[in-house]
């Protein structure tokens, strides 16, 4: 082992031990349970607001008696090539005659809300739709032509549809874009979580003084190293930890809910079943290059908010700091998230080869492309960079923190050597 | 790794190191040479340049001009393993515990942790500080964390020690104590440099010595030489009082009657005539002392010479200014 990897991994462990052996850090390890009860709380409360939106809704139709049945039976049918969700809203009945109430007067009664009344004879009806662009006033006039389809061709044997699922190669390119975007968003939201963290780790050094020590003792570049290395210890405990979470939370509902399930040859074909959702380069090459992205990503942004963090000298300082870095941050997700739901954009393109978003976007890219080799190109440029901003880090640390500036400041080091020779010549006269 | 000492064998050898922070010229083509085995100060006033003149010879910041080469040649950069280094702004992390400290401090030198440990522990013992071996640093006092941070810089065993102020903080027993660890690593074969303004500890440790003034070098040689800028202190009780001005007359251009005891300065040369007159006056002899004077003396007379240098030039540029 080489001095500077030596002092660096020295670096590296006392910011591990550092972080991790302290209480604090049970209580950023236990974050996402946060951030999970929260996001119940807004879906519960999301979801009973669509529950009850979707509850007082309503498409009513003014129509004879005798359409009714015709009526509800094309509805049962048509509805039926409709997700949840997806479906309209209720169908209600009202008797045409001379009691018959005013569409208008229907769509003004309290209590629900009436998307669209449809009324008069069903080859010209008249439909009053609260949203043209809604759909519902569309299903009523697909309903009316629906019965007199049904009356023109009358009795007609029911269709027997048999059903097959596509095993193989069958994954949309709208599923493995939405894996795509699942990549960029996991990778960001731990990126956010964790590289966000070293704005602050040089603070400590520079705070307890300790920083000369180091200086003089390593390589700025690699305690620079070291404490990305140590943070990346850090996120990988927290990554291990959540995965160990979610298997073992997994296995011991699986077998509370269904003991057999584990053995049983079935269980095997619904857990393949679940990953028929494939990625363009097959699931193990994505989980692992995702991963790789994952900690060049860290790496890249890491070594920015280090080299940024390095110049503050306060906690103030570093608060201010902080916003400006997590606008980026947000930036790179934005840009990655517009390449991986447009692959073969030119934005895409510029997102996979911009250093920041790279590592993204190019995780993205492989849910969506099968070529394997260009993510050997992109670990190699994405390395470049960390290497480039971590050596930019060190010299603004030095020139800054240091009073180093002998090489930053060499306009100033030239003039002072123009100025001393000047000096002894004079001198010499 | 220590080399055997000699005349021309330096482990410290920097030459016209100069410095600016802005438009300020801290350090003016400072230059050491620090024999190997020796222990070196570097004195000067608070300000001075010690500071960025240790930091430079180290490589911890570039200079603006000159060189620094450690053990023959070689750029500190790659010796750093070879290095023990105490700053002045005094640095440790609050959460470790002392044992950890040190060894952490050992390790980024090279030196493998268990073993810092075991070296950590000896060195605290020795010290007397066995009682805060596994208390962390939070917890002591700042002369305790100081000596911590002492032992830190010299666990791995350097055959460079540079310590920057490293008295200061410290109450009379640890700096007797630091004095004997200083003497003790330069028996060992280490070489010390450090800085002070206290002369004291210069007077008591140092083979050489370099006073550092207003940003440049001016005096570099042994603590017996930068005694002898100044004359021989004499201090001369007659036994009869009789006239002062018959006394006086046989004694230099100066002297001064205090009380009963005339004090006056004497040139190596004038010992023995002085001697002569004095006998031959008659006046006879109660006490007479002549010695040299203190480090303390001749590092005020080269600081205030300087100082004076830097009065004149400045009056010198006002009245040039105003006479433009």
């Amino acid at each position: 082992m080489t001095p500077f990897i030596r002092s660096m991994f020295v670096v590296a462990r006392r910011d591990f031990l550092a972080i991790v052996a302290t209480p604090t850090f049970l209580l950023f390890l236990l974050a996402p349970l946060f951030m999970v009860a929260m996001g119940l709380a807004g879906g519960v409360g999301a979801s009973q607001l669509a529950d009850s939106a979707r509850g007082t809704g309503r498409i009513v139709v003014i129509a004879d008696a005798a359409e009714v049945d015709a009526l509800r039976a094309a509805d049962h049918r048509l509805r039926d090539a409709f997700k949840r969700g997806d479906a309209p809203p209720p169908l209600e009945f009202r008797i045409a005659g001379k009691d018959a109430p005013d569409p208008l007067a229907v769509t003004r009664e309290k209590g629900t809300d009436t998307y669209a009344v449809m009324s008069g004879a069903l080859e010209s009806p008249r439909i009053v739709e609260r949203n043209a662009e809604g759909g519902s006033g569309r299903y009523l006039a697909l309903l009316a032509n629906q019965v007199l389809r049904d009356r023109a061709a009358g009795d007609v044997a029911p269709v027997k549809p048999r059903f097959e699922s596509i095993q193989r190669g069958g994954t949309s390119i709208a599923v493995q874009q939405s894996l795509g975007f699942g990549a960029v968003f996991v990778i960001f939201l731990l990126t956010l979580l964790l590289a966000g963290q070293t704005v602050s780790s040089l603070a400590e050094e520079k705070g307890n003084k300790v920083i000369e020590i180091l200086a003089a003792a390593v390589p700025l570049e690699s305690v620079f190293l070291g404490k990305l290395l140590g943070f990346l210890g850090v996120a990988i405990l927290f990554i291990a930890f959540w995965i160990a979470v979610a298997m073992g939370g997994g296995l011991i509902a699986a077998i509370l809910s269904d003991p057999g399930m584990l053995t049983a040859a079935d269980g095997a074909s619904k857990a393949a079943a679940a990953l028929a959702s494939t990625p363009a380069t097959g699931w193990p090459f994505f989980l692992g290059i995702g991963f790789v992205y994952f900690i060049l990503s860290f790496l890249l942004l890491g070594a920015v908010f280090l080299g940024v963090g390095a110049q503050a000298g306060t906690v103030r300082e570093i608060q201010m700091l902080s916003l400006p870095i997590t606008i980026f941050q947000v930036g790179m997700f934005s840009l990655s998230t517009a390449a991986a739901t447009a692959p073969d954009s030119g934005l895409a393109t510029f997102a996979q080869i911009f250093p920041f978003s790279s590592p993204l976007a190019m995780a993205a890219r492989a849910a969506t492309d099968d070529a394997k080799a260009v993510h050997l190109l992109a670990l190699g440029w994405q390395a470049i960079w960390v290497a480039l901003v971590i050596f930019l880090s060190v010299r603004l640390f030095r020139a800054g923190v240091l009073s180093g500036g002998g090489n930053w400041k060499f306009w100033r080091r030239g003039a002072a050597a123009a100025a001393n020779a000047a000096t002894t010549a004079a001198d010499r006269h | 790794m220590i080399g055997d000492p000699g005349l021309n064998d330096f482990s410290v050898e920097a030459n016209g190191l100069t410095k600016y922070f802005g438009d300020y010229k801290a350090v003016d083509h400072v230059s050491l040479a620090v024999p190997t085995g020796s222990i070196y100060g570097v004195l000067g006033p608070n300000g001075a340049g010690k500071t960025t003149s240790l930091r430079m010879t180290l490589g911890i910041i570039d200079p603006d001009e000159g060189t620094s080469r450690l053990f023959g040649g070689q750029r500190p950069q790659a010796v750093r393993h070879r290095i023990g280094y105490l700053p002045e702004e005094r640095g440790l992390y609050p959460g470790m515990k002392a044992r950890e400290a040190i060894a952490f401090m050992g390790a980024l030198r090279g030196l493998d942790w268990s073993e810092g440990r075991r070296r950590a522990a000896g060195f605290m013992t020795e010290l007397g500080l066995e009682r805060v071996i596994d208390t962390k640093i939070r917890k002591m006092s700042k002369g305790m964390a100081q000596m911590i941070q002492l032992i830190g810089s010299i666990v791995h065993a350097p055959d460079l020690i540079v310590l920057d102020e490293p008295f200061s903080g410290l109450d009379p027993v640890n700096q007797e104590r630091l004095e004997m660890l200083v003497r003790r690593e330069r028996d060992r074969g280490a070489t010390i440099l450090f800085s002070t303004h206290v002369m004291a500890h210069a007077e008591r440790l140092c083979d050489r010595i370099a006073i550092i003034a207003r940003s440049a070098r001016r005096f570099e040689g042994t603590v017996d030489e930068a005694r002898a800028l100044l004359p021989m202190q004499v201090r001369y009780t007659p036994r009869t009082a009789g006239d002062p001005a018959t006394v006086a007359a046989n004694l230099p251009a100066g002297a001064e009657l205090r009380g009963d005891a005339w004090h006056f300065a004497i040139q190596d040369a004038d010992v023995e005539p002085l001697l002569a007159r004095i006998t031959a006056s008659g006046h006879g002899v109660t006490g007479l002392s002549i010695s040299r004077p203190a480090l303390h003396d001749a590092f005020v007379h080269i600081v205030r010479q300087v100082d004076a240098g830097f009065d004149a030039d400045a009056t010198e540029d006002a009245v040039e200014e105003a006479s433009a």
